[in-house]
């Protein structure tokens, strides 16, 4: 089993790391953004032979979201906005895949570190971020190779 | 100049109660993911379980505290990312390395650059941890994909790491203070000899 809520919650939470380098003025909208695109998403009815495309687009997301802490600078305004879109209709997607809308709930409140990291940012200590940052994209790495590996192998079992 | 010195004690006490709890740590919490083995708590509590993994992982963060910037940041990132790649591998049932030997000489080394207040230039700190990451990561990833909630397990696993990294770094805090040093060269000589014990075993297999 790999669905449910933490996939979603990964994805988010990478989100939240992303937009604590982002301007100030850009994280509100962007996550409305996101939280947009995950609604829609999940919404979408999804064919489950399609799966592994869902989820190659969810370990994407968290390494891409993740690594956009290093960019010198921060995460540019439009950059972050795109992120968001992404981010978010990967989240929805997967969670739209298992069927049970209520988890994107729970998998967005993840976004919520944006938080307290914006104020680590702000303070001069967003090394913190980018080391966390660093345990997702190795969280993601090995969630994305779980489908390639070739035997005993990655079997779906009865909750998919 | 008192409140940071009184911060540097609080953050190596809790480090301290925090290496020294996981000591404790029952194998009975690995049991309460999904009601199935193989979820988020079965993960974070894999690297406590094992002393081999535990001393090395907290070793990391010790030395990239000593070591300073920008190392004491580097590390915890490279050796999380490079374990991954380990585990990668395992996944895709790549050749094994000497796994044994590398994780027992991982333990040795880094206690022993830890005791001898070894100062690495940051290419070769940074190669050592990722390599030693490889064969932490290796042990680990074969047993990932036949888990229940792999997912679920690889990210309790990762951070669980993690944390041990900072535990580290907290411990290294303690440097700072008066006969700290010295208390962290003993700590890093311990680790070493642990280091040895286990490379003994690994021979001896």
């Amino acid at each position: 089993m790999r669905g449910g809520t933490l996939p979603a919650a990964l994805i988010f939470a990478a989100l939240g790391f992303a937009l604590s380098f982002a301007p100030p003025r850009v994280r509100a909208p962007a996550l409305l953004v996101s939280a947009v695109a995950a609604i829609v998403l999940a919404r979408v009815a999804i064919d489950v032979s399609r799966a592994e495309y869902v989820y190659f687009a969810c370990w994407a997301s968290v390494i891409v979201a993740a690594a956009s802490v290093h960019l010198p600078g921060g995460l540019p305004q439009r950059a972050a906005v795109a992120l968001s879109l992404a981010c978010g209709g990967a989240a929805g997607a997967v969670v739209g895949l298992a069927g049970n809308l209520p988890e994107l709930a729970t998998a967005a409140a993840a976004a919520l570190v944006i938080i307290p990291a914006s104020w680590l940012v702000a303070s001069g200590r967003g090394i913190a971020i980018k080391v966390v940052s660093s345990w997702l994209i190795a969280i993601a790495m090995l969630a994305a190779a779980l489908p390639l590996t070739p035997t005993p192998g990655y079997a779906p079992d009865h909750m998919e | 100049m008192h409140n940071k010195a009184s911060m540097t004690r609080s953050l190596s006490a809790a480090a301290v109660f925090l290496a020294g709890s996981s000591c404790w740590a029952s194998p009975a919490w690995a049991h309460s993911a999904k009601g199935l083995s193989g979820g988020f708590a079965a993960g974070f509590m894999h690297p406590f379980l094992g002393l081999d993994h535990l001393l090395a992982m907290v070793s990391v963060g010790l030395w990239g505290a000593f070591l300073g910037r920008p190392m004491i940041a580097a590390l915890p990132v490279i050796f999380p990312a490079v374990m991954a790649f380990g585990a990668l591998l395992a996944i895709l049932n790549m050749p094994q390395p000497p796994i044994e030997l590398g994780i027992a000489l991982s333990v040795l080394a880094l206690g022993a650059a830890i005791a001898f207040g070894y100062r690495a230039p940051i290419w070769l700190a940074g190669s050592l941890t990722g390599m030693f990451g490889l064969f932490h990561g290796y042990a680990h990833g074969s047993e990932i994909p036949s888990l229940a909630d792999p997912v679920a397990f690889s990210t309790g696993f990762v951070l669980a790491t993690g944390m041990l990294h900072v535990a580290g770094i907290g411990l290294g805090m303690a440097n700072r203070l008066k006969g700290g040093a010295l208390a962290i060269r003993g700590v890093g000589a311990a680790i070493s000899l642990c280091g040895v014990y286990f490379l003994a075993q690994a021979v001896a297999v």
